[in-house]
């Protein structure tokens, strides 16, 4: 049996409430992730997309509906349980990486786990563990300008694993990659989600959307469509995609 | 147009400018302040430390005019950093490089006019503050000193407007060099480069080594005499340079390699900071031997006050003598906190050339006296006087009496008569006042009056010291070190403000491109108050160790003034002083925390 990792019920958001222009972002967004899906969010640029995943992932209250991840409620939070809330359930792989360049790549990925106060050893064998799961393990003891584009994003993909995250946000990811190095992240993404583990994966880039496995199309704060890979060939569901954004944005 | 462009670009980042604004208001009336007094020739000259202050004063100004300069350059930087974004924008819109040029300069020229008008009016407000607080506590009247003065005004504008065009100019240049790109990418970039252990090392032994031979060259002034100076002024320079350009660093590298570092956000901080040092190595050497001189100068300039009451109090038991006191003069001596006090009977033969007392009188209420004990560190002791000691012409005691009476009997013999004898001769009787203060300080406007009564009494002028005392002594040295006191004292917060301000605003324009490590920090679930933590940390470490290190050269360099016995007490003078001093560098932290803070902790958006 399947259980639902993150189930959002009549999202709002509301910008200016009250001031001269309010602004909907959000106009009742209800939908659900389970546990161990490759879900892809698209639509184009003021489509809601960023507050929904902001929302999502702690960072922004919505105006009134629900949010719940691995069965938690997470829109009464305060700020404090918000912060090790993400810490704790929530990866996040960033577009332009966001490494710290004045730590080596061990230390950036350790980063989530110190500050759950894990022990030394325990971080040091989670962060080990993570490394070799996407292939940098020689790479710990380097700083961030010493790593190609695609290394950096590798490390960003493993800060995001270490804490054994409930889900992983990605927000447009590869959207600072050349093509290799973006298919070789996407590739890894597949194989963590392979493993288990949850992804929800904001994009524009339909690219990157064809390694999901069910796409939900967002248009003016509502999710106006969706559509499933259901077994199909990754080139074969990045055809469907295509022709689903070229009658959707109409 | 271009104007209403740059109009509308300061609006739109209002509070950072008032920042800016406020930091270079400050800059303007400090500089004006110092100016007040350096240009004013009548004020300096008629100071009775002349010569010497003169050229503290050209010293000062010199050092002043080059702080001032770096701190515009970073204020600039400051400023720039706000808007390269926007600039790099316009380029991208297609504005030529060369009306982006003229932008700049504009903008540069009129924040720095605005600010420089208002700054030199502030700095009237502080001159007047100040020099009047300065001159009420530490009791030097200022003669010939006027707040607003019409030179200082005009060395202030052009030295400011000159050091603004330089720095358009400059800002103008860089801009034309580089691409719009990378200007709107410039909150993106960083070049943390690892250090090279070996070069570290190095670096930090030769850091120390430096630091170690300066100290000792000032600690042997006696030996070396000038040379000591300038072995300390190089040796130092560069021994600071290095200290923090490889000894910290190598330092936060240790605390880094612990297992602690691993906890919460401490190895982000640490490298953060060693991050910082490296890249801030020049203005924290800086800021280190500012932190310094200032510091040195207000502990020496305090100093020298301290030794005045010290060296007073040694001379005489008693702050006055009064013969035959006038009631206005009664009525002030009732007005003064007074420890005791002590009337005599004397009788004067001026033929004879000879002052009688009662024995009985000085035999029931024996007059005080007051010798040095230790001359060179100025300890004293008060004694009591015995009848012997007042009749043997070379002890302290008789000395004391001696000098207490009027001055047209000071060279006179004293005797000591029985109260038959005593009422036989045939001479007026006067009264002798004898008054002991508690606090010379606290007593010295009072005194000052009593004095100015006696000496219309006895008819002559007030250099004269008619007062005999030790309130006479404590006068005199007033006017010759007040004025080095109220130099230092000026200039230690002259510079400290200037110092504290540029590290400020160093810290400040770095803030725009860290806020994405913070908003990075925040997404993986740092917490506020785990960043707010970080941030106390960074800046506290940044603040502290250039005056941890000022102190230190301040504690060696005192050695100088100890071992070439210019300066009694100097140490304990030092340690008030580097409190208050740090006290006020703390002010200037704390407002460097709020407002980097404030720039770079992402807020929690909670609209409901």
């Amino acid at each position: 049996m399947t259980t639902e990792i993150v189930r959002t019920k009549e999202l709002h958001k509301v910008y200016d409430q009250n001031g001269p222009r309010p602004y909907e972002a959000l106009k009742g967004i209800t939908f659900s992730v389970e546990q161990g899906e490759f879900v892809g969010i698209m639509g184009a640029s003021g489509s809601g997309k960023t507050t929904l995943l902001n929302i999502m992932a702690t960072l922004d209250q919505p105006t009134s509906g629900s949010v719940e991840i691995d069965g938690q409620d997470v829109t009464h939070l305060t700020a404090n349980q918000m912060s090790d809330f993400r810490s704790e359930k929530l990866g996040f792989i960033f577009q332009d990486f966001n490494l710290l360049e004045t730590l080596t790549a061990r230390e950036n990925i350790a980063l989530p786990l110190s500050l759950q106060n894990k022990k030394p050893n325990q971080i040091k064998q989670a962060v080990d563990a993570a490394a070799t799961k996407l292939g940098i393990a020689e790479l710990l003891s380097q700083y961030p300008t010493q790593l190609s584009g695609g290394q950096k994003q590798r490390v960003a993909a493993a800060r995001a694993l270490v804490a054994n995250p409930s889900i992983i946000f990605g927000d447009e990811p590869t959207g600072a990659l050349d093509s290799t190095n973006a298919r070789e992240l996407l590739d890894t993404l597949t194989d963590i989600n392979q493993q288990g583990v949850s992804i929800l994966l904001v994009t524009h880039d339909p690219f990157s959307a064809s390694f999901c496995k069910r796409i939900l199309f967002i248009k003016d704060g509502r999710i106006g469509d969706e559509i499933d890979a259901n077994g199909k060939s990754r080139n074969a569901f990045y055809q469907e995609i295509l022709e689903k954004l070229g009658t959707f944005e109409q | 147009m271009l104007f209403k462009i740059s109009i509308a670009g300061v609006k739109s980042r209002w509070k950072d400018y008032v920042v800016l604004f406020s930091g270079m208001i400050i800059t303007t009336a400090i500089f004006y302040m110092f100016e007040a007094i350096s240009t004013n020739n009548k004020f300096t000259t008629s100071s009775p430390a002349g010569q010497n202050a003169k050229f503290v004063f050209i010293f000062g100004s010199i050092l002043l005019a080059i702080i001032t300069l770096v701190y515009v350059f970073y204020a600039n930087n400051f400023l720039m950093s706000m808007r390269k974004h926007d600039y790099g924008l316009f380029m991208m819109l297609g504005a030529k490089s060369r009306v982006i040029s003229k932008l700049i300069i504009l903008e540069t020229l009129v924040i720095g006019i605005m600010s420089t008008l208002i700054g030199i009016v502030v700095g009237i407000g502080f001159t007047q503050g100040l020099s009047s607080l300065l001159s009420h506590e530490i009791h030097v009247p200022l003669t010939n000193f006027s707040a607003f003065y019409l030179p200082a005004v005009w060395v202030t504008i052009i030295l400011f407007f000159v050091l603004f065009v330089i720095a358009g100019l400059m800002n103008a240049r860089t801009f034309m060099k580089t691409s719009a790109l990378k200007l709107l990418r410039s909150n993106q970039q960083s070049d943390w480069q690892d250090p090279k252990k070996r070069t570290l090392i190095g670096q930090a032994i030769l850091g120390l080594g430096l630091l170690a031979g300066g100290y000792y060259a000032m600690y042997d002034i006696n030996q070396l005499k000038l040379l000591a100076i300038g072995i300390g002024l190089v040796t130092i320079v560069l021994g600071t340079y290095f200290v923090f350009n490889s000894f910290f660093v190598m330092i936060l590298e240790m605390v880094q390699s612990s297992k602690s570092s691993m906890a919460g956000l401490n190895n982000f901080t640490i490298a953060q900071l060693k991050f910082r040092i490296r890249d801030y190595t020049k203005i924290l050497s800086v800021v280190s031997l500012l932190f310094a001189l200032a510091l040195g100068a207000i502990t020496v300039g305090i100093g020298f006050q301290r030794m005045v009451p010290m060296i007073a109090n040694g001379n005489s038991a008693y702050a006055v003598g009064l013969t035959n006191p006038t009631r206005q003069m009664k009525s002030l001596v009732g007005d003064l906190d007074v420890s005791s006090q002590v009337t005599y009977q004397q009788k004067i033969d001026p033929a004879a050339k000879t002052v009688y007392y009662r024995a009985s009188q000085l035999q029931q209420r024996p007059m005080k006296y007051a010798y040095f004990t230790n001359r060179s560190q100025l300890k004293s002791k008060v004694g009591t006087a015995s009848l012997s000691q007042l009749k043997n012409p070379s002890s302290e005691a008789y000395d004391s009496l001696v000098n207490l009476q009027a001055p047209a009997s000071r060279t006179f013999k004293i005797k000591l008569v029985s109260d038959t004898s005593f009422d036989q001769l045939h001479a007026k009787q006067n009264t002798l006042l004898l008054v002991r203060v508690k606090d010379m300080d606290a007593a010295s406007n009072t005194l000052t009056k009593l004095t100015k009564l006696q000496s219309r009494q006895y008819g002559q002028s007030m250099t004269e010291m008619p007062g005999g005392g030790a309130f006479s002594t404590y006068q005199l040295l007033k006017g010759v070190f007040g004025s080095f006191e109220f130099m230092g004292i000026f200039l230690g917060i002259a510079f400290l403000a200037m110092l504290a301000s540029c590290l400020m605003f160093k810290i400040l324009s770095g803030a725009a491109s860290d806020k994405v490590r913070f908003e990075m920090l925040n997404k993986i679930g740092a917490r506020k108050s785990v960043l707010t933590h970080s941030i106390l940390l960074q800046i506290l470490g940044l603040f502290l160790l250039p005056a941890v290190l000022g102190i230190v050269d301040v504690a060696f360099g005192l050695q100088m003034f100890v071992k070439s016995h210019l300066l009694q007490g100097a140490y304990q003078t030092f340690g008030w002083s580097a409190v208050g001093f740090s006290l006020l560098y703390l002010i200037y932290y704390g407002i460097t925390v709020l407002v980097y803070s404030k720039i770079v902790v992402p807020k929690t958006k909670v609209e409901k």
